[in-house]
């Protein structure tokens, strides 16, 4: 290479030049630039080119636009047409001359190959664009000069919107609720994946790979297929609610389900060059609608069994007793026996109650003085709870009709305690000081009804004694019919 | 109800496997007025199957299909095994069922006395 010194040749260079660091401060200008912006480099050394020539409206912003793109991408930018006016020194008369310029800027690496600087030449087309405005009024004949200028004027303004509009769609598609993504040629490659769609494939990168390759656990599961034929026929593919298994950070397989659509892209000659990928994840209302039927489902095996169960009381109430008004009071307490126990039971939305709120809610209406009800906390589950009412209530009915609670003077002594080896609930009902009971001739439906629920439903034992002082009953519940633990339906 | 319903269901044996115990006690009133001899009831499904392995007798069975917090299926095979028909008790309808008991009668709860003898003797007839 032969001799030459560039710092003579960047001095007499008849073009405009200028070399700007990071923070836009002037590192070195030509006399040409100095000439075109009527500041020498002693004026300008050190300071911003902001700080010179402020410009707070639409150029500034476009040349700092100008800038900012330079640094980050390494690459040359070129404006091809700006106004920017810049203030005329005091000794020309001061106040901002009107000024009309192209630019072209290019970045300039250090040493270790960081843009360190950025070098701009620019042309001030003042004049040209002057011709180009007197041309225009009142005939508008553009001499080739001022055609030019306006060839780039426009070229210009149209990159500019371009690149706004660009930068604006881009902006709105990463934000948007939906995911979206834009897939290129036959393989599906990722040009393309807005936020919601990083989310949803647990934030992999996927940016220039094949579907096949930035999702493997996707093959096989018909989404690839459903690409391909978009792709070869360009005709609309997708879904609603569909279940997909996308692999988490840590590794796992998550279900989800999703609406969602593959559109083919179309160049403008009408071939297609890709898919365009958009839906949302409906994992939580699918969950959700899931959940709901289960519950419906729940609730109406639980209303039917209750009706069921209201069924027999109202006909076995009918079949015992000797008179309508009878059957009408037996069956109302009956009913509200049961209704209770389910209000004991709402109040844990269905998972259990304790024995000591249900001996206190079945015998409420009794006169407390006259009953002593003690045991230890235990937890009923809801089949032992409606069961134990019941019991309960045919137990207290009797004792109320013919027992220890029919006079004056009786008491009722009920206790229960859990065995400590097995579990086993024991409950002993005992009356006293009533009339003197007899065992009745024939059992009734009380007595058939509560024999069924210790014995076939919990699986335990009921035994009755009638003795002179009174009558007295046992119960006794394995921890497997009464515990929390076990499903009940 | 027709007298031929009740004569042909005279002196049938019904194995019932009913967890609730109301409920159960009404069906047993139903199949004493309609005549027929009770087997059970069994209210678990291990209950169930020991009374099947203990050489159980019976023409038909009703079956409630959850028992205590159980399916009822494993006792329904073993009763098919044995060619003696199934109803199957439930608040569900078909829809509870799984595919394979589609072909077998159902007792929708809460039912009535006529639904018990119906579906007996379409269970019955069936066979």
């Amino acid at each position: 290479m032969p001799n030459i010194d560039f710092k003579q040749l960047f001095h007499r260079l008849t073009s405009p030049y200028m070399i700007i660091d990071r923070q836009y401060r002037y590192v070195a200008v030509n006399p040409a630039y100095e000439r075109a912006v009527m500041r020498s480099l002693e004026e300008v050394e050190g300071l911003s080119l902001f700080d010179v020539f402020p410009n707070e409206g639409e150029s500034g912003q476009a040349l700092r636009a100008s800038f900012e793109r330079v640094f980050a991408t390494g690459e040359t930018d070129t404006i091809a047409y700006i106004p920017y006016d810049i203030p005329r020194p005091a000794s020309q008369g001061g106040g901002m001359e009107k000024r009309y310029w192209t630019a072209v800027h290019v970045p300039l690496t250090d040493d270790d190959g960081t843009i360190a600087y950025l070098l701009q030449n620019t042309v001030d087309v003042t004049d040209v664009v002057r011709l180009r405005e007197a041309a225009s009024l009142p005939y508008r004949s553009y001499s080739p000069e001022t055609q030019l200028v306006e060839r780039a004027r426009e070229a210009e303004s149209a990159h500019r919107s371009l690149l706004a509009e660009s930068a604006e769609f881009r902006r709105m598609f990463e934000q948007a609720p939906g995911f979206i993504a834009v897939l290129v040629g036959a393989d599906h490659i990722f040009t393309f994946a807005n936020d919601s769609y990083t989310r949803l494939i647990g934030g992999r990168q996927v940016i220039g790979k094949a579907v096949s390759e930035a999702l493997p656990e996707v093959a096989g599961q018909g989404f690839i297929e459903m690409l391909d034929h978009v792709y070869s026929t360009g005709e609309t593919r997708g879904g609603e609610g569909t279940r997909i298994l996308l692999q988490t950070p840590n590794g796992e397989l998550q279900e989800r389900y999703l609406d969602f659509s593959y559109d083919a892209v179309r160049n403008l000659d009408g071939e297609i060059t890709g898919v365009f990928v958009q839906g949302m994840d409906r994992t939580e209302a699918v969950k959700t609608l899931k959940h709901q039927r289960l519950l419906l489902d729940e609730l109406n095996h639980r209303v039917k069994n209750t009706l069921a169960t209201v069924q027999s009381i109202a006909a076995q109430t009918l079949r015992a007793a000797p008179d309508l008004a009878t059957a009408r009071k037996d069956f109302e307490g009956r009913l509200v026996a049961l209704s209770k126990a389910h209000n004991l039971l709402s109040q844990t939305a269905w998972d259990s109650t304790h024995m000591a709120s249900l001996v206190g809610h079945e015998l409420s209406h009794y006169d407390g003085t006259r009953i002593a009800a003690s045991g230890p906390a235990v937890v009923l589950n809801p089949k032992a709870t409606i069961a134990v009412a019941m019991v309960l209530h045919e137990l207290s009915t009797n004792a109320a009709k013919y027992g220890a609670l029919s006079g004056e003077e009786g008491r009722l002594d009920l206790s229960w305690r859990v065995d400590e080896t097995d579990g086993e609930l024991r409950v002993d009902w005992i009356e006293s000081g009533g009339p003197v009971v007899t065992a009745p001739s024939r059992s009734g439906f009380g007595s058939r009804m509560m024999s069924l629920v210790m014995r076939g439903e919990l699986n335990g034992a009921f035994e009755t004694r009638y003795e002179p002082h009174g009558f007295a009953c046992m119960l006794t519940i394995p921890y497997s019919s009464y515990g929390r633990i076990k499903h009940v339906d | 109800m027709s007298t031929d319903l009740s004569s042909e269901l005279q002196g049938l044996s019904v194995f019932v496997v009913e967890d609730e115990a109301l409920v159960a006690l009404n069906l047993e009133d139903m199949l004493i007025d309609l005549g027929c001899i009770i087997v059970g009831p069994a209210m678990r499904v291990a209950k169930a199957r020991e009374m099947l392995a203990d050489a159980l007798q019976a023409d038909v069975a009703i079956l409630d299909v959850n028992v205590a917090g159980e399916l009822v299926f494993p006792v329904a095979e073993e009763l098919a095994t044995k060619g003696i028909p199934i109803i199957f008790a439930t608040g569900y309808g078909q829809a509870g069922l799984p595919e394979a008991w589609h072909g077998n009668t159902i007792l929708q709860k809460p039912y009535t006395m006529d639904d018990v003898s119906g579906s007996l003797a379409k269970a019955v007839r069936r066979s």
